[in-house]
């Protein structure tokens, strides 16, 4: 049971919940697996649709703002507020997760890598290169559209490039469910902001 | 217990993927994209599905974005979020 806790390198199948897990060790034909990975697909909407996960989301950010603000007024750097912002919601999302799926724990690994290679003043190596999709470039590949575009999903979704399909499927359900958790929090949040200070200069419409 | 899991990834984890669970991914994603899901058709090829949903993941990585932005602005004009986190505590009312 420990060993889902932590990164793999096989490509093995990730449970949302202890029970899954559980039911996991008995069956052992892989036809089962849809079965379970609907079950999944079901706890992921559950986990993060509900609004209380959205509130303790919103709480949770703003708290995290407020201490990398603070370290990094005390550190003396000023780094990009957006940017900023954007790497802590991403951040306290994936703690969200609590370790449960790929992706969150993707998301942790890479910022203390990042961390690690700033201060080491080193390119970061996980950096994507953007690649234009050619005409040539699909010849070369030779694979069919739908190979292709998984693989693009693949990217997309942290820490899932070379996952299996049903894999994939519940990590992009479960990525996808906990990003507009996030937009949703984060719209709200600003709303509040707008509402709460009104001695803002910037007009919104 | 490790065997049964190294046997099933090298199961699932060959190069061919089966029709059979790019179908299942399908219909399954089909109704996670709000897009897809006002069509409701059968006809949705895998193709367009795929497609369709990462570009709903990109337009949400934009979203994020954007909001970082317009929240940078909201909390640019304090070093500290003290007040703007007591502010948001007492509306969240959590």
């Amino acid at each position: 049971m420990v060993d889902s806790l932590f990164p793999s390198t096989e490509a093995t199948v990730d449970d949302a919940s202890p029970e899954s897990r559980r039911k996991r060790r008995r069956i052992s034909e892989t036809a089962k697996e849809t079965a379970e990975s609907s079950e999944i697909n079901q706890e992921s909407l559950k986990r993060w649709r509900t609004n209380r996960v959205q509130q303790i989301y919103a709480s949770k950010l703003v708290e995290a703002l407020r201490r990398v603000r603070q370290r990094s007024n005390d550190g003396g750097k000023i780094t990009s507020a957006a940017r900023e912002i954007r790497d802590t919601a991403d951040r306290v999302l994936a703690a969200s997760a609590r370790g449960t799926t790929r992706w969150s724990r993707a998301v942790l690994a890479t910022r203390v890598r990042a961390s690690l290679k700033k201060h080491k003043k080193a390119k970061l190596t996980g950096a994507r290169k953007p690649r234009k999709d050619t005409a040539a470039e699909r010849k070369r590949s030779k694979l069919p559209a739908v190979e292709r575009k998984l693989k693009i999903l693949g990217r997309l979704v942290p820490g899932c490039r070379k996952v299996t399909v049903p894999n994939l499927l519940d990590e992009a359900t479960d990525y996808i469910a906990a990003l507009e958790m996030q937009v949703r929090a984060m719209e709200s949040l600003a709303e509040l902001l707008a509402a709460a200070a009104p001695r803002s200069t910037l007009t919104r419409p | 217990m490790s065997s049964r899991r190294s046997s099933r990834s090298r199961q699932s984890g060959s190069s061919r993927i089966s029709d059979d669970q790019i179908s299942d991914l399908v219909t399954k994603l089909q109704h996670l994209i709000p897009e897809l899901r006002r069509r409701r058709s059968d006809k949705v090829s895998a193709s367009k599905v795929l497609q369709e949903t990462c570009n709903y993941i990109r337009n949400l990585h934009r979203e994020v974005d954007d909001l970082s932005d317009r929240l940078s602005e909201f909390l640019a004009s304090t070093d500290d979020y003290s007040a703007e986190a007591a502010i948001i505590r007492s509306l969240l009312d959590y």
